[in-house]
């Protein structure tokens, strides 16, 4: 129950060279990073290893140094507060349980530590256990308990104690792939169970696409673009996020954009397609100019042996049958393409797309489209 | 790949292990033989285990002279407060090399490593005055005290290690949970890691028992010599008290080997499983 606020923060790590020959490196893990998460919201960090959501994470938790910024939680200047004064859990990536304790100490501990009277622990470790469906572990150690039950564990003891911020670092990445669809749909159903502000990090576009509220995509400690799911996936900011949002990822092909008054067209190869109104709209605003583009369409979004006029052709390299779709890799002029092909009517409608160099035709619409200049920006932003 | 021994082989192999065992247990056979005996007994030969001058004297004797009690009271003191000292100070110095950064860090850990490549008996003369103009000869804490610069390092290099086995996301958890490090060190650290602790306390109990030569020049007076000092008293220029120095030797030697039988359960790997995703 409580908003943060993360105003230009930054983090610098130092290591200090071991001779003097060396010289002390500077690693920027974190560089001017602004965000507003509101009360309740359920807000996902997500980036490929390395691109300082998990730092972002730590420094929010107050296990991280602050190189330079101001960070707020509920309006309160928390910089130089201690972790423990801040009112915030977090779920660890390895659970972090404490192992010479109990199920009921392990959830009970932050309570203690926190001088709750024993009836009170009692009452709410049960409630919590409840919530979570471990009443029966409770008296077990952690090691007696497999890895779902540990995460479970892991999150009792951080709801326990009514944190006005639940923090989750990577909580699914150690379960098995069945496991982690399970936990993923109880995290859900717990967010509703429990009302407080989440803010999540993972590496899993999955995860960040039906968990969060909002996503913050980020690269290289930089924030790429913070959006809904469905925005982030709809409007990517750049080349980074439309590729990292969505699997299979979206494909990019050279083109050129056209433009014909307040009408724009991008050609890729001799395939032309118009942009809709709304696109053309939004680049006639910002009087985009005739340019080299990178063109990105999404895997499902790319149609086969449509005959539309001047159609791409490729040849597959490997059909993925996926029971409801086929996921054709293709080699067309030099490019990798991704298209997903509907499993629908016969056998025969689509045995064709399973056979190895197979040369197929595909085309796209102009809604389809997502254009990019040539630094990666989307050009309608 | 699995070779089968030949029989004649385990046949050799059991002889050669027995005669090793009988060769590094003898000293401890005859030394208990020797303390049920009664000194003239003892050169008899050929030698008997057991002879008609069997009995518990010497162990009566020790157990009722107050001078010989002191010996093993000092031992007691000594031993204890090293241990316990060694453990809180080494304990918080290997979570500060496992878990801080801080300048000179590796050239501390060096010269702690250092410490323990220096000969004693070098620094026997230093320290002898050391202790004289702390105003600390002939007592306690000469003995706790350079019995720690002898133990610490041990201690700490080995705690370091452990701890460096343990996650740091535990302390992390600990520190949000709303403890402090000290909380995340003492509450959850160090109950897991008994093991650990369990080998470094009796390495040194055991090196601040049986220690000789600082025990010698820095104490003076008989009522504060330890046990091995106690043990060479009985060596006087015309006697030689074998039997009543096997007795000593015998009751120094069981607190050590209670010490093993007790924490043996202990020894066992796994303590931390459970805690950490492997």
């Amino acid at each position: 129950m409580a908003t943060i606020t993360l105003k230009n923060i930054s983090k610098v790590f130092e290591s200090t060279g071991k001779k003097k020959s060396e010289e002390n490196t500077r690693t920027l893990a974190v560089s001017d990073f602004n965000l507003e998460i509101k009360d309740k919201e359920f807000v996902v960090l997500v980036g490929p290893s390395g691109c300082g959501k998990s730092t972002t994470l730590r420094m929010i938790a107050g296990l991280e140094e602050i190189s330079s910024g101001e960070l707020y939680i509920d309006d309160v200047l928390v910089n130089d507060i201690e972790p423990k004064d801040r009112d915030i859990a977090m779920v660890f990536q390895n659970y972090a349980l404490y192992p010479h304790m109990t199920v009921y100490d392990n959830i009970a501990y932050p309570l203690k530590l926190h001088k709750v009277p024993k009836a009170e622990i009692q009452e709410r470790v049960m409630e919590a256990a409840r919530i979570l469906d471990i009443e029966q572990y409770l008296k077990r150690k952690p090691k007696a308990l497999s890895g779902g039950q540990r995460q479970r564990v892991a999150i009792g003891r951080a709801i326990v104690r009514n944190p006005k911020v639940l923090l989750m670092d990577e909580p699914l990445s150690n379960l098995d792939a069945k496991l982690r669809n399970q936990m993923r749909a109880e995290i859900i159903a717990l967010r509703s169970k429990i009302n407080t502000t989440f803010v999540y990090v993972t590496h899993d576009q999955t995860e960040a696409m039906t968990l969060g509220d909002r996503i913050v995509i980020m690269k290289d400690g930089f924030i790429q673009q913070a959006a809904s799911p469905q925005d982030a996936f709809d409007h990517p900011a750049n080349i980074f996020v439309a590729g990292f949002i969505g699997a299979p990822s979206m494909n990019f092909f050279p083109g050129k954009l056209l433009r014909q008054g307040d009408v724009y067209c991008v050609q890729v190869e001799d395939l032309i397609v118009q942009l809709p109104e709304e696109k053309c709209a939004r680049l006639a605003g910002k009087d985009v100019q005739p340019q080299d583009i990178t063109v990105g369409v999404r895997p499902s979004h790319i149609n086969v042996d449509t005959g539309v006029e001047n159609e791409l052709t490729g040849t597959i390299n490997v059909s993925e049958m996926m029971g409801t779709e086929v996921h054709l890799h293709v080699k067309s002029s030099g490019n990798d393409v991704v298209i997903i092909v509907p499993v629908i009517g016969s056998y025969a409608s689509y045995e064709k797309y399973l056979r190895q160099d197979e040369v197929v035709k595909f085309s796209f619409t102009g809604e389809a489209c997502h254009v990019f200049d040539s630094e990666g920006k989307n050009l309608e932003f | 790949m699995v070779r089968r021994q030949s029989k004649l082989s385990k046949v050799l192999l059991s002889i050669v292990l027995i005669l090793f065992g009988i060769y590094a247990a003898f000293p401890i056979i005859w030394m208990l033989i020797c303390s049920f005996k009664q000194n003239d007994y003892i050169f008899y030969w050929p030698p008997k285990i057991i002879d008609e001058s069997f009995s518990f004297n010497t162990y009566i004797k020790v157990l009722t002279d107050p001078v010989k009690l002191r010996f093993f009271l000092n031992s007691y003191i000594v031993s204890g407060v090293v241990v316990v000292l060694t453990l809180i100070i080494g304990i918080m110095a290997a979570y500060a090399f496992s878990r801080y950064n801080f300048k000179f860090k590796k050239p501390i850990n060096s010269l702690i490593v250092g410490v323990q490549a220096i000969p004693q008996i070098v620094l026997l003369i230093p320290y002898m005055g050391i202790i004289v103009a702390m105003k600390l000869f002939n007592t306690y804490w000469a003995l706790i005290l350079t019995y720690l610069v002898m133990t610490l390092p041990y201690c700490i290099l080995m705690m370091t290690g452990y701890f460096n086995t343990l996650s740091k996301e535990l302390d992390d958890s600990v520190r949000i949970d709303g403890g402090s490090r000290f909380r995340a060190l003492w509450g959850v650290l160090v109950p897991i890691s008994t093991p650990a602790l369990v080998s470094v306390g009796l390495y040194t109990f055991m090196t601040a028992w049986n220690e000789y030569l600082f025990a010698l020049v820095l104490t003076q007076t008989t009522n504060m010599r330890t046990i091995p000092i106690g043990i060479n008293l009985l060596i006087t220029e015309h006697n030689y008290d074998w039997s009543m120095m096997m007795s000593m030797s015998v009751l120094g030697s069981l607190p050590i080997l209670i010490l093993f039988l007790f924490f043996q359960k202990y020894f066992i790997s796994g303590m931390s499983s459970g805690a950490i995703k492997e």
